[in-house]
């Protein structure tokens, strides 16, 4: 089945390029099983429109996603779902995660936190996380 | 070889003293929407109006569609629509009339387009010219543009004087104008849009010029601006020495152990030697064009 163009959430006033944005989301809904192997991805035309964006843009973020793997171009229908994509190597996901964890620690320390008083917050949050999901 | 529908090269303007362009080069591939940004009075509009041919330049050459600005032909004059940022129109006539007499100069008119654009944005067809309000003019003046259905559109400011919902539905219109030339195929139209308003042309532009200091400053895809400029926060374990650089920073603010860098030139491995020369941790923030500019600017 064809996707809805309402599927991305675009906001071009981020600082994350559009293209991106569109291909982070089609890599996030391939992991929560909202696109399926098989699914057509909405034309871009359609996201063009329903997003009001350049369609050169779309057509920039679906040819990444080309060549990565994500989706195959059909001829005279569009982008086809192929595979789960495959992860980012473990080095790049634990650099992501090391930015976002840094940004939190610096946030906790203007906070008036002390180290002992972080280590048991991180502790905290991650045992009610990991338990939610086992 | 396609011709470019606007190849502007070293142009230099100059009014008295005061040099405005100082050598601008800016090609426009066809099918692009480009934005051209720029401060206020940094020479948006001469630059707009020297590459129509509506001000001679003092050096270099603009062609449009292959033909030089200067001489422009009729035919090219036909292929070609603009809007300056402020219309000037005839105060006398009403809103029906101007749509007819311009429909006149041209050979190929799309009444239905008009009609339709002047439905979506409520022209009161009726009133008489001179009483509009500016917006009303400036929304004239698009439609009068697009009534031939130029290939090039050239727009100076055209949301300046729009409110926010009128704005939305006029990119949406720049978008279908784009559309329509795809579904076609082979008459490929380009546009181009000065402004100030850096959220339009994040959304609908493919490119963006920056125009700083009479030069262009940036030219290239939105998405790769913002892949090259972004933030570091970078934070040391004792206070940074007074050596302490990065190359090509735009902006650097150093606070005791603490650095905020702008960058012109990002990459995970800038980032990777930030780290190991100085001894730092460093986290990466994206930003925004209107960020983008400010920091080009000097913050």
């Amino acid at each position: 089945m064809t996707a809805s163009a309402n599927l991305f959430e675009i906001n071009p006033s981020s600082g994350v390029p559009i293209y991106r944005q569109l291909i982070e989301q089609v890599y996030a809904l391939v992991a929560g099983e909202r696109l399926r192997p098989g699914d057509m991805l909405p034309s871009v035309r359609q996201v063009a429109r329903s997003a009001a964006v350049n369609p050169m843009t779309v057509s920039k973020a679906y040819s990444r996603l080309e060549a990565e793997g994500v989706v195959q171009r059909v001829r005279g229908q569009g982008m086809r779902v192929v595979k789960p994509p495959k992860t980012a190597p473990l080095r790049k996901r634990r650099e992501q995660f090391r930015m976002l964890a840094h940004a939190a620690i610096v946030r906790a320390r203007q906070l008036g936190l002390n180290e002992s008083q972080i280590r048991e917050v991180l502790n905290e949050v991650t045992d009610a996380i990991l338990q939610e999901h086992t | 070889m396609t011709t470019l529908p606007l190849d502007i090269r070293q142009l230099e303007k100059t009014f008295g003293s005061k040099r405005v362009l100082r050598g601008v080069d800016l090609q426009l591939p066809a099918g692009t929407v480009l934005g051209l940004l720029g401060r206020n009075g940094c020479g948006k509009t001469t630059l707009i109006k020297c590459a129509l041919g509506l001000l001679r330049p003092t050096a270099g050459q603009a062609t449009v569609l292959g033909d030089d600005a200067w001489h422009l032909s009729a035919e090219s004059k036909a292929r070609l629509g603009y809007v300056p940022q402020e219309v000037v129109s005839y105060p006398w006539m009403r809103v029906r009339q101007v749509i007819a007499y311009t429909a006149a100069f041209y050979p190929t008119w799309n009444q239905p387009l008009v009609d339709a654009l002047c439905r979506r944005w409520q022209l009161p067809l009726e009133d008489r010219v001179g009483p509009l309000s500016v917006g009303q003019l400036q929304t004239l003046g698009i439609v009068l543009a697009l009534g031939h259905e130029p290939e090039l559109l050239v727009l100076d400011e055209p949301v300046a004087s729009l409110d926010p919902s009128a704005r939305r539905q006029f990119l949406r219109v720049l978008l279908d104008i784009l559309d329509e030339a795809d579904a076609a195929g082979n008459r490929r139209r380009s546009i181009l849009f000065s402004t100030h308003i850096t959220s339009d042309v994040e959304r609908v532009a493919s490119q963006v010029a920056i125009l700083q200091d009479g030069k262009i400053r940036f030219h290239g895809e939105l998405g790769e601006l913002k892949d090259r400029v972004k933030r570091l926060r970078i934070t040391a374990p004792a206070d940074l020495p007074a050596s302490f650089s990065v190359p090509d920073a735009l902006d650097v603010e150093i606070d005791g152990s603490v650095a905020t860098v702008s960058v012109n030139n990002f990459s995970d491995r800038l980032v990777g030697e930030l780290r190991e020369t100085w001894n730092v941790e460093i986290t990466v923030h994206d930003l925004n064009l209107e960020e983008i500019f400010v920091e080009m600017h000097g913050g």
